[in-house]
């Protein structure tokens, strides 16, 4: 069951919460406010859409700090250069010996990532103190053939979040590809 | 407290199949082929996924069909994905039923069975039609001959969207 779900079913026994406690409060004697003219239809339907749109941001922020608090957050990002040395199929991910993600790429997601896009892999959680991430890069090498690489890196985790760059790059002078991790910060 | 009240008015969707109107779980397997095809790249098109296995009698009756289906309508964007269910083991076997029945249209294969996991599938073959925006709209379970009919009613419907 996504964390999402019962992130959605807890605000919603929140909120039901709220409303039954203000409907027993009483009955509210203030003075009636004189009849303000009305406002169009269109405005009132950009304000819904405006409050809308910032209530969506507002909920996404919160779930990314319940679900993957600084503390413990870490994020790997995919990037390409070039590329010309080694045709990418699957990325697998290793966090302390566990499998953490396996992704497997189209032709049109490896055609973004030699465009200069880049994937965002993985999010997750590890503890505090040293942890080690593997990768590895199946794919095709070159003269056609299977090719299959791993690169480790060791980090350290503090209460800032990690961010993990695994970068495929070519290497002109060995005619291979390079895989690179880099840990920020 | 409230975690346990989650739990529980969790549990009955726990295990509830896709159905019609959810939107189709995204998925990217590797084909027969060699190349990993992903559902959501095939928005805008109506694709019928066929999740399949070698032991199933029925699968190998269902196959030509779906194909006879896919080469008529695929020109009007329209496209079947084949699931094999079987994982990398039984891939030759599966290279083996496809050619005997002169399969056209992708065949995946799902390795560890995590899509038919995340499809909940209750039975063999399974059939899940899903339209052009990516919404589940027909899932038909099992194949007995005749069912095709429902599936091309089906599929002119939403060709025509």
């Amino acid at each position: 069951m996504p964390r999402t779900t019962l992130i959605w079913i807890a605000l919603l026994v929140l909120s039901l919460t709220g409303t039954v406690a203000r409907a027993q409060t009483g009955v509210d004697r203030s003075p009636t406010p004189p009849e303000q003219p009305s406002v169009s239809f269109d405005v009132q339907m950009e304000d819904i859409k405006r409050s809308l749109v910032e209530l969506k941001r507002d909920l996404v922020v919160l779930e990314e700090d319940l679900l993957f608090p600084a503390s413990s957050q870490v994020a790997v990002f995919v990037a390409m250069d070039l590329g010309e040395f080694f045709a990418l199929d699957a990325v697998t991910l290793k966090l302390n010996g566990k499998e953490v993600s396996h992704y497997l790429y189209t032709d049109k997601q490896v055609d973004a990532l030699y465009r200069g896009g880049v994937q965002r892999l993985y999010v997750g959680n590890v503890r505090q103190g040293n942890n080690r991430l593997t990768a590895f890069f199946t794919g095709r090498g070159p003269s056609g053939r299977d090719y299959r690489r791993a690169t480790t890196v060791e980090f350290e985790k503090t209460f800032e979040p990690i961010f993990v760059e695994l970068k495929i790059t070519d290497s002109t002078a060995k005619y291979q590809p390079e895989f690179v991790a880099t840990v920020s910060p | 407290m409230r975690w346990l009240i989650g739990v529980v008015l969790c549990v009955p969707l726990m295990v509830q199949a896709v159905s019609s109107q959810e939107m189709a779980p995204d998925f990217t397997l590797k084909s027969l082929e060699g190349s990993n095809l992903r559902l959501d790249e095939y928005k805008g098109q109506v694709v019928l996924i066929n999740f399949w296995a070698t032991w199933c009698g029925p699968c190998r009756q269902e196959l030509p069909l779906l194909d006879r289906i896919h080469r008529r309508y695929q020109d009007a964007g329209f496209a079947v994905l084949g699931i094999n269910v079987e994982g990398v083991d039984k891939t030759d076997e599966a290279r083996a039923m496809i050619s005997k029945a002169g399969v056209t249209f992708p065949v995946l294969v799902d390795e560890g069975q995590k899509i038919s996991e995340l499809y909940a599938l209750e039975a063999m073959p399974t059939s899940v039609v899903v339209d052009r925006d990516g919404v589940v709209r027909y899932v038909h379970l099992g194949y007995k001959p005749g069912d095709e009919a429902k599936y091309l009613e089906v599929v002119k419907k939403l060709i025509r969207e």
